[in-house]
């Protein structure tokens, strides 16, 4: 059973009146527990939006066209409430985003914290938890430094120790790199892939960067709303099946 | 903690939201500690004239009137439902006084013991005694402003309407009108009181004989409204009898409206401080829209937003509330200390109204987050998060 499974994702945006975007014209997708998955395409591929998605920041739109089916360990949250969606991105998935995306008022470990803090974890565990996660990304030094004291890399590191620290089933990062030079980029994804290979942690992230999808199990490739390639192995039937699936 | 580091994120943003709320519970607290002074003199004139019953000719309130004699004492002592009915004298100290708040400095005659101790008011000496019914000639027992204001210590003499009195008392402070009374034996007052008459009148009247009021005191179980119906019967029209409903009639509706009005004009000026700011939490949720994507994706809930924010502008209010208490405080302290010479003490400060007034500061700073908390709950967190 696939960790993350969807089918029949669509998502159209109204940007206004007259102005609507088909973001995503009905994706198939099912990601393993324990890989790390790269999803690629040129801009307006509806790569973020599938992204957004499966970490259900967004709905699957349910009309214009057969049911979205979308399931996290078995569990359907196709149709969740918008408390329902927030209550499991904050105990079941761990974020990382392209812009460095902390607090500027609280310290790397508070920024740490604020995860636990909305997975109903508090006191003496969160900060626990929180040093333990800085640990792992070898920042256990700077925990009382805020972000305006911390160098690009060393931010994004403490990102990842905020989606780390609730020992997610997920982590779902948009652009994890697109913000850093090449030599914190290599740190960071070497980071990323550690955890994926010695802890088993399960990894699905946007990027442009093709040596960053080289570094992944595989690459999803989408264009104009559509998987165009699954990225599985020509040796996996399971490659062979999506092959067949993906329209010419 | 960490919402006063948020705060302190926008210095100069906050100074002024705060400044502009603590102008407000300023005055709120100066204006409301004057109301509380003149609901407590006020107040205790009302104690005073609950269950009695002031007779006089005409009413002292509206200025000319005739004196009483002593024989109606013992006319209306002899009323059925009447305990005790004694005479008195009062004046003002000085017929030059000039308005001021609160009330004039009087000379007041009596009778002590002519209540037949059915007096409930509280009143005690704090240095010396009060009058027994053996003084006579010119002694004084002081009201607490006036001793201030004339600088008298017992066993010194004062001068009252130009004549030397022995003070034998200073009374404690009873926030109403004794604190600015000379008290002094019937026959003092009278004599006093006569000189006040036109000449004509002076040399008509017997001195001894004359009373400006008679107080009525009822009998156990009448109650004084009844009282003063027979009161009024029994005596004929020209006579006024004035029970503790009139008094309040009289001077309630002046209480209530100086509350009312004082109050209202805080409260305008702290409806300003509040939409201040609302526009302040309204600047700080649009300047934090990433941070609050963020946080909404990685899992807080709108409410949780919301709760940030509210609990961000009420701290808000609380500062202001605690800086205009502050400055409240030491205002009317000082305007005390100043009037206290002249015998003018008008500001009241209680726990009560400084409490309400950090109390509703911080109610005004919360309800100001409302509308901005929704917003920002209602972000949606990737719009938020690509916000520029």
């Amino acid at each position: 059973m696939a960790l993350l499974e969807g089918r029949n994702l669509r998502k159209t945006y109204r940007l206004s009146k007259r102005n609507t975007v088909e973001a995503l014209k009905g994706v198939e997708v099912s990601i393993e527990a324990g890989e790390m998955v790269a999803i690629m395409g040129p801009s307006g591929s509806g790569k973020s939006t599938l992204m957004h998605i499966l970490g259900l920041l967004h709905s699957p739109d349910p009309n214009h066209g057969p049911a979205p089916e979308l399931r996290l360990g078995g569990e359907d949250v196709a149709s969740l409430s918008d408390n329902a969606r927030t209550k499991i991105r904050a105990r079941r998935m761990g974020f990382v985003f392209q812009d460095f995306n902390l607090v500027p008022t609280l310290t790397a470990l508070e920024n740490v914290m604020l995860a636990c803090d909305y997975a109903g974890v508090g006191g003496k565990q969160a900060k626990q938890a929180g040093i333990e996660a800085l640990g792992l990304v070898g920042l256990a030094d700077r925990a009382d430094h805020k972000p305006s004291e911390l160098s690009g890399g060393e931010q994004q590191r403490v990102a990842i120790a905020r989606a780390l620290v609730n020992k997610p089933e997920i982590i779902l990062a948009d652009e994890p790199t697109g913000n850093l030079d090449s030599e914190r980029s290599a740190e960071v994804l070497a980071l990323l892939r550690e955890f994926n290979r010695e802890h088993g942690q399960t990894i699905v992230l946007v990027t442009h960067d093709a040596e960053v999808g080289e570094a992944c199990d595989r690459i999803i490739r989408m264009r104009d709303g559509r998987i165009r390639d699954y990225g599985h192995r020509i040796d996996s039937p399971v490659a062979a099946y999506a092959s067949v699936a993906v329209p010419a | 903690m960490r919402l006063v580091r948020d705060l302190a994120r926008r210095k100069l943003r906050s100074t002024l939201t705060i400044t502009g709320i603590a102008i407000g519970i300023m005055a709120l607290v100066v204006f409301g500690s004057m109301a509380n002074k003149m609901n407590a003199l006020i107040g205790g004139g009302s104690k005073y004239y609950a269950g009695k019953d002031i007779v006089s000719i005409g009413s002292m309130f509206s200025g000319s009137f005739q004196p009483l004699s002593l024989s109606d004492v013992d006319k209306i002592e002899k009323l059925d439902g009447v305990a005790a009915a004694t005479p008195g004298i009062d004046m003002m100290l000085d017929d030059s006084t000039t308005a001021t708040m609160g009330t004039p400095e009087m000379i007041s005659g009596s009778v002590p013991g002519g209540d037949k101790g059915l007096e409930t008011f509280p009143m005690t000496a704090s240095t010396g005694r009060l009058l027994i019914a053996s003084d006579s000639g010119n002694v004084t027992v002081l009201g607490s402003d006036l001793a201030r204001k004339l600088n008298a210590k017992v066993g010194g003499k004062v001068a009252l309407r130009n004549v030397d009195f022995t003070v034998v008392g200073i009374l404690a402070p009873t926030l109403t009108a004794p604190d600015k009374d000379a008290e002094v034996p019937l026959g003092a007052a009278q004599q006093l009181f006569v000189k006040t008459l036109p000449p004509l009148i002076q040399s008509k009247v017997n001195a001894a004989d004359i009373a400006t009021s008679i107080t009525v005191y009822p009998k156990a179980g009448v109650d004084a409204e009844t009282l003063k119906t027979r009161l009024q019967s029994a005596l004929g029209g020209s006579y006024t009898v004035m029970d503790g409903k009139d008094f309040d009639a009289m001077l309630g509706s002046i209480s209530t409206i100086f509350s009312l009005v004082l109050t209202g004009v805080a409260m305008l000026s702290l409806l300003v401080g509040g939409l201040s700011t609302v526009n302040t939490m309204a600047m700080a949720v649009a300047e934090r829209t990433r941070e609050i994507g963020i946080k909404r994706a990685i899992g807080a809930s709108r409410w949780r937003i919301r709760r940030e924010i509210v609990l961000e502008s009420a701290v808000i209010g609380l500062i202001a509330g605690l800086i205009g208490l502050a400055i409240g405080a030491a205002m009317t302290t000082l305007f005390n200390d100043l009037g206290r010479g002249s015998g003018n003490v008008l500001f009241e400060l209680t726990l009560g109204t400084a409490l309400t007034a950090v109390a509703f500061a911080t109610g005004l700073g919360a309800v100001a987050g409302f509308v901005p908390a929704w917003h920002a709950s209602r972000l949606d967190p990737v719009t938020a998060l690509r916000y520029e």
